[in-house]
């Protein structure tokens, strides 16, 4: 019914359109790119028998803080193709990614606080906790829950890493990163 | 760097540098001051100051003092680099680079100014420049890791893999066995993948095999690692193996469609136009149905055999795979099957199969064979399927007598008017498919998807203002249509713009549609800070398909549509210029040359003077700004309605602009042909025009468009006056040599190709209609035959007639299409208006045939929602086409007052 592969760089521009379309928190084509460039291995989409990009994930790892971790940064299912699980299978892949290839410990997310079909998946099928909650988060001003899930632990052998840059500083990472929001994390599921 | 300067002054001229890099431009510019006040002409302070006012808006004055300071100290490699940063910032990169090369002059091995000369190379494709650059770089900063792979990139980019994979190679030796650190394994991985996806690259897959069985403890990121392996093995033939990978990555994503593909091609039963013996079936279906065993949660397994199952198989197939999707309630099972529409046969089974579930429902209330009842929502879901069903089939009124028994079945399911509003649309009425799409918002205001869907119905019957008011209620700030466009909403736009297009607006259209090729310069742009960035994070497989993608970004279909949209624009613009410049024409026309060339000049400055007025208006906003401190502040579009878009002086120039681009990156499209015969015929460049018949011919020589240009051409060149000067033969000479060459043409006359044309395509309005026109080109005076030939057609129209009978091959857009040219071309209005009549039977919904149930007819029920849309106000609208269309208007209007003004 509808394929879920890795996304490559030919999918962003309709993973930018699926999201205009469905979400209210929007992105530049640049901040796609900075996520395909940095974690390629955190961006997946879901496909139709058309060809037609139906649902994205788009995440990223959390490499300032102490506590290695990946963020969801968006995750949109467009309301046609709800019903068939393909939210989960989304969230799985990307979260299984972070865990395999970065070894994260969890990963974070923001949902709005009205947003109750979307807290359910979260809670009920994926496991996820509140957290925290970020008053006034949103651009509109409603209020954020930030919820995190445990991952299960390493399953490779290396430790810690990723909290060192060497040639920190330069003009791209700060322009990248610049283009990012706070109102950014956006989820609408079935 | 500040050398010249006394220590107090140069420690100055570090801060300037520092801040500027730190983005504290008011701190830098205070040194600057500082400096300036007791060296008043230093050269490289002056460039800095200039370089720091320029990231605070004040532009001219940037360039004012870049420029002074450069005059000042031409021997500085500071002021030169300074010089090119500034245009790099205005992404003038070809004299950014000038100036690099300037400052290398002066210091040759400046690392920086390579750096930077660097990325600029990459940016522009100055693939040979790039390489010397780069290993200029490494030569003078062997250590630097970033300086390895940069090298190694641009070998590969300027298509040298082989020495790519050398330097990386040479890179690996210099590091410790224990490499990688810890903090660098996943990045120290990603160069692997890097080098091994160069090797299979360059052909060396063997090789490439056995480094990434050497290198697997190294690599983390494992489902690159399974992915290249199995792509290796199965090009090296070691199917079996690859079979077994294959089989491992499903059962960890049994929902990749390419894994089955590449379990198929390793099995020997794949093949890419879906056609396969009846050996080659049996093979598949076994495969499928252990598969199915194996991967139960997975619909591919019982997805796919549909494509490739026949007849009963197919029908017995289908109906298990859709039973537990309609009992579900899957809103894209239609979507999903769509596909299998292109298969002769296979609708007309889904037809039969999803009818008699249907019947058996109705009847029993369970599935046919099964005693346990459905639930009462699989109906529902049945009659959604049948009316897409129909709806793709153009049978619109079965279709919407199918979706308002869903309606009427359970009035609260959104997709249902979603799904009517779509139908309504195909069946020519977007005025009612506005109106339903509506509901469907007004039914879940918190749904963007319905909103955006309701934009883009309200586009399609070009109700612009009142789709912008929707529209904006999900975009944040005061400035709200500007964030759909500063967030590159580029369908809004395209939508935009053809409806302004289709309503003669010409100045706003353009306005949208040169709005999405900006998106696309801005998505060019937006790779320079990638350039380095990916060296750096080590992202160099995507990093190198990125650099593809946008090599090839303007052949993107949002581009497309955009240049297309933007030379229909200029072509309409060049036919019936706007009235105020046309009565101008008038006026100089009378001139005496000289006073011509008087008020052109006197028209130049005033047009110069204008220009820069608003710079420094601008420039002075921008100070204003910086003194209030809001920065966000954006500046007023001088031009909103595209008013100055429409006073080009030939919009045949701007057309070939665009048209350029088309034709470099969508060369196979009919479409870019096709406009380049219409730019090109304006232009009287005959050649040019020639070679786009040619290529129309080649592309689709059987499209009735390409029949027009084919014939229209050589009718034109025929009507010529002989050639007089030396250009003109020559020009006759190719167009002689070339006219054989067309196999249509060949031996015969204009008339005959025509008829020829005719009798390949007797049953396609589309054709006979360009058949007719042509008749009329040719011989004006066979104007009735024309005629007669299009009202002779209409028999096939009639004997289609009856509700779910033989499938209708006419098309409402032909049929629209016909009578325009009854009506203007042939200018025939009796017959237009039998056409219309006709139609008008067909095509009941048609508000452009006003047949009797579309909402252009005034006892339409949609008709007084119509007029309420048309004013702009969607507050009316909401409330009182929720309430008259259908019967749900009490839940509908609890949500009345959640409507957000």
């Amino acid at each position: 019914m509808v394929c879920i592969r890795k996304a490559t760089v030919d999918d962003l521009l309709a993973m930018q359109a699926c999201n205009l379309f469905c979400l209210p928190e929007n992105y530049q084509m640049k901040y796609y790119f900075y996520h395909i460039l940095s974690w390629p291995q955190l961006l997946y989409v879901a496909e139709d028998y058309n060809g037609k990009i139906v649902g994205y994930v788009l995440a990223k790892m959390e490499e300032e803080t102490t506590e290695c971790h990946g963020h969801i940064t968006s995750l949109a299912v467009l309301r046609t193709h709800r019903k068939l699980g393909l939210a989960t299978k989304l969230m799985t892949a990307a979260q299984n990614a972070m865990e395999q290839v970065y070894g994260a410990e969890y990963v974070s997310l923001h949902v709005r606080k009205s947003n109750r079909a979307a807290f359910n998946l979260y809670t009920e099928t994926l496991g996820y906790k509140i957290h925290d909650v970020e008053a006034k988060y949103y651009a509109d001003g409603e209020d954020a829950y930030d919820m995190r899930k445990q991952l299960k632990g390493r399953k490779h052998h290396h430790q810690h890493h990723n909290h060192h840059h060497h040639h920190g500083g330069g003009c791209c990472s700060a322009d990248a990163k610049s283009d990012e929001k706070p109102g950014s994390a956006e989820v609408k599921t079935e | 760097m500040g050398a010249s300067l006394p220590a107090k002054e140069a420690n100055l001229f570090k801060l300037i540098v520092k801040s500027y890099e730190t983005k504290q431009y008011k701190k830098g510019l205070k040194a600057a001051d500082a400096i300036l006040k007791k060296f008043p002409d230093h050269g490289e302070t002056l460039s800095m100051k200039g370089l720091t006012l320029n990231c605070m808006d004040r532009k001219s004055e940037a360039y004012e003092l870049v420029r002074l300071g450069l005059k000042n100290d031409l021997k500085s490699h500071v002021c030169w680099h300074v010089y090119g940063l500034l245009y790099r910032s205005d992404r003038e990169y070809r004299e950014a680079i000038k100036c690099y090369r300037n400052a290398l002059k002066i210091d040759p091995d400046n690392i920086e100014i390579l750096r930077d000369l660097s990325l600029l190379q990459a940016q522009m494709r100055d693939l040979e420049g790039f390489v010397e650059t780069r290993q200029q770089l490494l030569t003078l900063k062997p250590n630097h890791r970033m300086n390895w792979i940069g090298f190694a990139v641009s070998q590969h980019l300027n298509s040298n893999g082989s020495k790519a994979v050398d330097i990386l190679q040479a890179y690996e030796g210099t590091l410790e066995d224990d490499y990688p650190p810890d903090n660098e394994r996943s990045e120290h991985g990603e160069m692997l993948l890097y080098k091994i996806s160069l090797l299979e690259e360059c052909g060396f897959i063997e090789r490439a095999l056995e480094e990434l069985h050497k290198k697997e403890f190294k690599i983390l990121d494992s489902l690159s690692f399974k992915e290249r392996e199995v792509s290796l093995l199965e090009k090296l033939g070691r199917f079996s193996e690859a079979e077994e990978l294959y089989m491992k990555l499903l059962s960890e994503n049994p929902d990749n469609y390419g894994y089955y593909e590449g379990l198929q091609r390793c099995m020997g039963l794949y093949s890419a136009n879906g056609q396969y013996s009846s050996d080659e079936i049996g093979r598949l279906e076994s495969l499928y149905s252990s598969l199915s065993k194996q991967f139960t949660r997975s619909s591919a397994v019982k997805r796919i055999p549909l494509d490739f199952l026949s007849d009963e198989r197919f029908c017995s197939a289908a109906e298990n795979y859709v039973r537990p999707f309609l009992t579900k309630g899957v809103p894209s099972l239609f979507t999903d099957l769509s596909p299998l529409y292109d298969h002769p046969g296979k609708a007309d089974s889904l037809e039969q199969l999803i009818l008699e579930l249907e019947h058996a429902i109705k009847t029993t209330g369970a599935y046919p064979g099964r005693v346990d009842k459905e639930p009462p929502s699989t109906l529902m879901w049945i009659l959604f399927y049948l009316a897409q069903h129909y709806d793709r089939r153009w049978q619109y009124d079965v279709a919407l007598k199918k979706i308002d028994e869903a309606i009427e079945h359970t009035p609260t399911v959104i997709d249902l008017y979603s799904v009517k509003s779509l139908i309504l649309k195909h069946a020519g009425d977007p005025v009612a498919a506005a109106t339903l799409a509506d509901e469907a918002r007004c039914m879940d205001l918190a749904d963007r998807y319905v909103n955006s869907e309701c934009v883009k119905r309200m586009l399609q019957a070009d109700q612009v203002a009142l789709a912008e008011k929707t529209a904006v209620l999900f975009t944040k700030e005061g400035e709200q249509h500007n964030n759909l466009h500063d967030m590159q909403c580029m369908w809004y736009e395209l939508a935009s713009g053809e409806s302004y297009l289709r309503q003669g607006d010409l100045g706003r259209a353009l306005k949208k549609f040169l709005a999405v090729e900006k998106h696309y310069a801005d998505i060019t742009e937006d790779q320079f800070d990638f350039h380095s960035y990916c060296l750096r994070k080590m992202t160099l497989r995507p990093y190198l398909d990125m650099l593809k993608f946008q090599d090839r970004l303007h052949s993107h279909p949002y581009f497309r549509k955009s240049a297309d949209g933007a030379i229909r624009c200029y072509l309409k613009l060049y036919d019936s210029p706007p009235k105020s410049s046309a009565e101008e024409d008038e006026e100089m026309s009378k001139m005496a040359p000289s006073q011509k060339k008087k008020l052109r000049q006197k028209q130049r400055k005033a047009e110069a003077r204008a220009k820069k007025e608003s710079e420094v208006k601008e420039e002075s906003n921008a100070t204003a700004v910086l003194k209030s401190g809001k920065r966000q502040v954006k500046p007023v579009d001088p031009d909103p309605h595209g008013e100055k878009l429409l006073q080009v002086e030939d919009p045949l120039v701007e057309a070939t602009k665009y048209l350029k681009l088309l034709q470099k990156h969508s060369s196979d499209s009919v479409q870019t042909h096709l406009l380049s015969f219409e730019v090109n015929m304006r232009k009287q460049k005959i050649l040019l025009a020639l070679q786009a018949v040619k290529h129309l011919v080649r592309l689709d020589a059987n499209n009735p468009d390409v029949h027009r240009c084919l014939i229209n051409f050589f009718h034109k060149v025929s009507s010529m006056p002989s050639p007089v000067t030396d250009a003109e033969k020559l020009i006759w000479g190719v167009l002689e040599a070339e006219r054989p060459a067309f196999s249509q043409l060949h031996e015969k006359s204009l008339t005959e190709a025509n008829s020829m044309f005719l009798e390949k395509h007797r049953d396609s309005l589309r054709h006979i209609a360009a058949v007719a026109e042509m008749i009329f080109v040719l011989e004006p005076h066979k104007k009735q035959e024309a005629i007669n030939l299009i009202e002779e057609s209409s028999g096939y129209l009639s004997s289609s007639n009856g509700a779910v009978g033989p499938l209708r091959n006419w098309r409402l857009k032909d049929c629209i299409a016909v009578h325009k040219l009854l009506g203007s071309t042939l200018g025939d209005h009796d017959a237009a208006s039998r056409w219309k009549a006709l139609c008008a039977e067909y095509f009941l919904h048609s508000t452009y045939f006003e047949g009797s149930c579309s909402s252009a007819v005034s006892n339409s029920s949609y008709h007084q929602s119509h007029k309420l849309a048309e004013n702009g106000n969607p507050k009316i609208s909401f409330a009182d086409q929720c309430a008259s269309s259908n019967g749900s208007a009490e839940k509908l209007d609890s949500l009345k007052s959640l409507v957000i003004q």
